[in-house]
This record gives structure tokens, sequence and C-alpha cells, in this order.
């Protein structure tokens, strides 16, 4: 199939192939609404007829990223995990296909993942971590209504089907101001790819090769990454790497309040925690007090880099963001940042934050953030991050210093403030998300959605 | 009093844990083995039984894999490959070594996870042991070097019979071919990533001058 666009002067080797955005499921390259309202479904393939004639209902209600600029205000996503496909009934050779991480789904993955201890699967929410979760189902829109509309819909795909069965239901969203768990705008940087048809904003850097995000197209190597088999199947589809956190806002206070006197150093000392203040104003920008209006606008709060900062006296060296986005920081080891970024849809449940929250009993409020991360290698690429960039420091020059928002905390762990004229190391830093379960999915194109539903033909 | 002795080392044999009695297995195994081997090395095990056999009731933790292949201690990884060279690959890799007088310092050490390499060529130029160790997993960063220092890998490697290239799907597989994961591996310090190496000095350096401002 002829995905080169060959019009114009440029030669083929030098362009980017357009992208079969018809193909594509929207949320590979929309972004969720301001404010979004969604929820997300897992269920479970008890019947592989059942399931696939679910799908095929469900199809026309899956929205191509198509129009992607222009988006209708409701949609929904569809991943399916291996064992589901299995579960559909896919043929061996082509379940083999897939690679390693994602048969073995997120569970079987916990040593390369670093989940242990509290974050366990033996310790994970049902229906997580049983390979039960066949497909996740995730709708997404900007209106209460819109969402109890488009999952009216959903829903009914599947009256009548004894075969499949909803093992859980979560609403996310709808929060005031769009804030997470822990009070603070998210989702901010996110990787521009090539071919999309919308230009970077100003500090997502280059655009990169389509292919690192969706299979069949070339990647930053010049060759595609591995695709599932048969061709209709994996191309312009993707990996999901679903993780659902715990926010312990509890804990989160009590830390704030045991390390700063004044709400000014409480703010601070959170904002060097995460890189930005709540607005989503970075530090590298907004080093001493918050600024809502820069937090408030795309074209500002993500042009930076930390060329003016590398001791990290601005945004901690550990910090969050620049953990998960180093940018240009000089790192201990060689490496193409390129390589390793995700597209990221974060998902915030529960009640919304609450700063005067200091319990343990908050700690177990269900509240907290489930995190769709995206790119065509997915599940390397979440794994590296875990045990490189989150649950170590090395990466940093920070020995064993973990990310104070997703790190697993060891007992008596710490998290370094570069200062002058002495750095500031902060004692006692705890897990204050803890991951509740999780799933690798594999995300159908349009055509491989179809090509499933009607008995793999 | 023979009868009292006997009892004793009776009842000590009974109360030996399991693992003295693996560790009794592994040694009478070496020692039968050793029946085999030279005047010298029969004398020389005999002379360190005792020790070996303290030593072996209370093991180190075992050597870990360093992912696919090779061998971990700690954070320090081994990488052993031992492989044929194409005719004259040997002569074009002493030369391209030889540049920097056989130190290959300004362009290791920019990768941050070397702590060592060494090239040696064997059998008349006709093979290569090529062997490092690095901090951290085998194939963590792989990608990486692929993006960012493709030419320098393929000029080295070019002298590999078989060689397909960095940027070929056949590379990691045609690494793992070649790489012989070590059986016996030490680091003095397996903790001490070279990144963590870098920070301790200047600590050290920091308390130096601290030490001396205030002495």
């Amino acid at each position: 199939m002829p995905y080169i666009n060959e019009s114009g002067g440029a030669s083929a080797a030098t362009r980017a192939p357009a992208l079969e955005l018809n193909e594509i499921q929207a949320t590979v390259l929309r972004q969720r609404p301001a404010p979004y309202f969604g929820t997300h479904l897992l269920l479970r393939v008890d019947d592989a007829r059942s399931g696939r004639a679910f799908l095929a209902r469900l199809i026309p209600y899956v929205d191509s990223a198509a129009g992607w600029l222009n988006a209708a205000n409701a949609w929904i996503a569809v991943g399916v995990s291996h064992a589901g496909l299995a579960a559909l009934g896919l043929p061996q050779d082509s379940l083999q296909s897939f690679p390693e991480a994602f048969r073995e789904g997120m569970a079987a993955r916990a040593r390369q993942l670093g989940d242990d201890g509290v974050n366990s699967p033996k310790n994970w929410d049902l229906p997580y971590g049983k390979g039960e979760i066949h497909i996740g189902l995730s709708a997404f829109s900007d209106s209460e209504e819109k969402r109890r509309q488009i999952l009216g819909i959903a829903r009914q795909q599947f009256e009548g089907f004894s075969g499949v069965s909803i093992l859980a239901m979560q609403d996310f969203g709808a929060q005031p101001g769009d804030l997470n768990s822990l009070g603070y705008k998210d989702g901010i940087d996110q990787p521009p790819i090539e071919g999309s048809g919308v230009d970077p904003l100003p500090g997502q850097g280059r655009p990169i090769k389509a292919g690192e995000f969706i299979l069949g197209y070339p990647g930053e190597a010049g060759v595609p990454l591995s695709m599932p088999q048969p061709d209709i199947l994996g191309r312009n589809s993707t990996y999901v790497g679903f993780r659902k956190y715990q926010t312990r806002v509890g804990s989160f206070n009590r830390f704030l309040q045991a390390h700063g006197s004044t709400t000014q150093e409480r703010e601070l000392l959170a904002a060097k925690l995460v890189g930005r203040w709540r607005s989503g104003a970075p530090l590298v920008l907004a080093p001493n007090s918050d600024d809502p209006a820069l937090g408030a606008d795309p074209q500002r709060n993500n042009n930076f880099n930390y060329a003016n900062d590398s001791r990290g006296r601005q945004a901690p060296r550990g910090c969050h963001i620049r953990r998960m986005n180093p940018r240009d920081a000089e790192l201990t080891r060689l490496t193409d940042v390129n390589l390793h970024r995700l597209i990221r849809r974060g998902t915030t449940y529960g009640p919304p934050y609450d700063p005067n929250a200091l319990s343990e009993t908050d700690d177990e409020v269900p509240r907290g953030a489930i995190f769709l991360f995206i790119s065509a290698k997915a599940m390397a690429t979440i794994e590296f991050l875990q045990q490189e960039w989150i649950n170590d420091g090395n990466f940093m020059g920070l020995g064993d210093e973990r990310d104070p928002i997703i790190g697993l905390q060891e007992e008596g762990a710490n998290f370094t403030i570069p200062r002058e004229p002495v750095r500031h190391l902060v004692r006692g830093i705890e897990t204050f998300n803890v991951l509740r379960g999780g799933e690798y999915f594999f995300m159908p194109s349009l055509s491989a959605l179809k090509w499933i539903a009607k008995g793999f033909q | 009093m023979q009868g009292q002795g006997q009892a004793q080392a009776q009842t000590q044999k009974a109360a030996a844990p399991a693992q003295d009695k693996a560790a009794q297995e592994k040694i009478s195994e070496l020692r039968a083995l050793f029946a085999d081997a030279s005047q010298v090395g029969k004398t020389a095990l005999e002379n360190v039984l005792k020790e070996l056999t303290s030593q072996v009731s209370e093991p180190p933790p075992p050597i870990e894999s360093a992912g696919r292949v090779g061998a971990r201690l700690g954070k320090i990884s081994e990488l052993t490959i031992v492989v044929p060279l194409v005719p004259g690959g040997a002569k074009r890799l002493r030369s391209f070594l030889q540049l920097l007088g056989g130190n290959l310092t300004p362009g290791a050490i920019k990768v941050g996870t070397l702590h060592d390499m060494r090239f040696v060529f064997l059998d008349n130029d006709t093979r290569l042991l090529f062997a490092t160790s690095f901090d951290g997993d085998w194939d963590t960063y792989i990608d990486d070097f692929i993006a960012l220092i493709p030419d320098y890998l393929d000029l080295m490697d070019s002298a590999w019979e078989g060689w397909p290239g960095i940027r070929s799907p056949g590379a990691k597989d045609y690494l793992v071919k070649h790489q012989i994961t070590a059986e016996g591996w030490f680091v003095a310090n397996p903790d001490l990533t070279l990144a963590e190496t870098q920070r301790l000095k200047q600590v050290g350096k920091a308390v130096d001058e601290f030490l001396e401002k205030v002495g």
C-alpha cells in the first residue's frame, strides 16, 4: 500500500510518509478535551464469537484520527490485551508474533517494571493482574452529558451478549480546573509526531518519526519497528500501557507540612518535586513563585529547556518532569531522549485534591490517576523508564534516588534539592502514588478491528 | 573415649542443615574431579580444602544475569565476545586502535557506562576477544548507541566476520550469538556505577576543600 506521499518536489527518502489518519484510532493523536469527562470500561470476553460480534457493533463508534483537529467532542478508544486477542480467537501464529512483554501481560512483567512491595501485582485491585482484562474501552468527551451519551452507546452494544462481561468501570475527569489528584495541571508536554500535520508547540522538541508511535511507519532509525502479523493487524496500530495509580493525598500533604512551615515554603517544595507549579508554570521559567498566566498558556508553559539550569537549581535534576523528559539536560550516559518518549493521556479519577487532607484514611480515598501511555514500543519504553528514569537516579548522577511523584520509594528515601551554598537533602519521601493495577493493550487500527471482528478475514 | 567422640561427630552430622549438606556435596564432587588433575593441582586443592569448605557453607549471593546474555554482580555487568575476523580485518582494527596508541578513552568515556574495555587479537589475528564491563543490563541502551554512535560501532565491528551492520535488525542477534556469558565474575565495588563514582569524587573533593577552609 503506497503510503509515501510522493507529491511535491522532495524525494521520498526525505519526506515523512503521510499518516493514514482514517486508520489510526483518534486517541493516538487527539489530546483529551478541556474540560474532560470520561469512563474506562474493562471487559472480559467469555465467548470468542460474542466478543467479535461485540467489536463489530462497537466499530462504527470508534473514532479515527481523521479530522482530529476539529474533533467531535466525544469518542471511544479500544484496546485489546494479549489474553483478549487469544479469547477472541486470534490464530496462534499471529498471537506469537507479538513482543514478549505484551504476550506476558503487565502483571508478569513486575520484575522489569520494578512493581514490587506495595506496587506488586499481588496487591493490585481486582480485576487487575488475573489475566482476565481482555478489552479496554475508554470514552472521552468534553461534557458530562456527552460522556453519558457515549457511554450509553458503548453499553448498548453488548446488551444481549452473554459472552462479554464488564469487570470494572471507572469514571474520570470532571475535576475543577482539570487539576490532577495532587492538585496540579498535568498532561502539558507531549511528543510531536512527524507527519501528523500539526506544528509542534514551543518546547515540545523536534518532530519524532511517526513509526516510534504508530506501527508501520519508519521510526527514528529509518525503518519501521517490528509489527505483529499479518500486516492488516499491525499497520496503523499501536500499543498502550494502562496504569492505575492511587494517590496518597494525606501522605503528600503531611510531607509538605513536615518540611515547610509556611504555605509558600510548602508550595515551593511541592513545585520542586514536580518541576512545575500547580498552574503548570515550569520552574525553569518561574523559579520563585507561581505564574498562573504562564501556566495557562500552551504557547509558553512548555517553552523551555535546561541549558541555563544544568545544576538543577531551578528545576531539581531529579524532579518529575525533568526525569520524564530530560530534554537537553546533560545525562551521565549516552542517551537519545527522543527514543524514550510516550504519548500520555492522563485521566484523573475520584474526588478532587484536598489540601487539608492529612490522615491515613485520606490516603485510602479512591482518588488518583489512570494513565494511558501510547507508543509503537510502549512496553519497552515503559519498562526502560521504570528501570532507568523513575526507580533509579543514576542517569542524573543521583545514585539511588527515585522519582518523587511516581517512584516506588524505599524506607528512608531522599530527594535532593540543589541549592547555594549547599544542597538541601529532603528526607523521608514516601510513595505518593501507589500502583493499583495495569495492563498492556494493543490498540488496533480501524481495519485491524474490522479484520478481528470478521473472524480474521 | 572413642565411642564418645564418634557419637559427638554423629550428632553434629545429623544436626547439620541442608545448606551444609549441599556444600559438602559440592566439595566432594570437586575432589572427585581433581582425582584426574596434575599433582600440582591435587596438592593445591588439599592445601586450601579447609578454607574452601567454610566459604562454601556461607557463600556470597550468586552472580545474576545481565539480561539476554552476560553476567552481572550488583550493578555491574560483563560482556565477552569471541568472534572470527575477516581477512585484513585485524590489520584495519589494529590500525584504528593505534590511532590513539591503544587508548580508547576519548570515545569510550562518552558512553558513560563503560568501566573497562579490551580488544585482544587471538590465533594469529584470525579471532578477536572483545570484553567490557559496564553498568546495567545488556540491551537497555543499545537503541541509543545505534542512534548516536552507529559509525564507530560499525567501523570497529566491520572486522568481524558476518557483521550485518549496527542498524540491521540482525545486529542484536549477532552479538548474542558470539557472546559467551562468564561463569565467574568479580567486581570490587558492585554498587559503584560510573556516575556514582563521579559523584563520590566530587563529594570527596568538596569535603577536602571544606576541611581545608575550617582546618
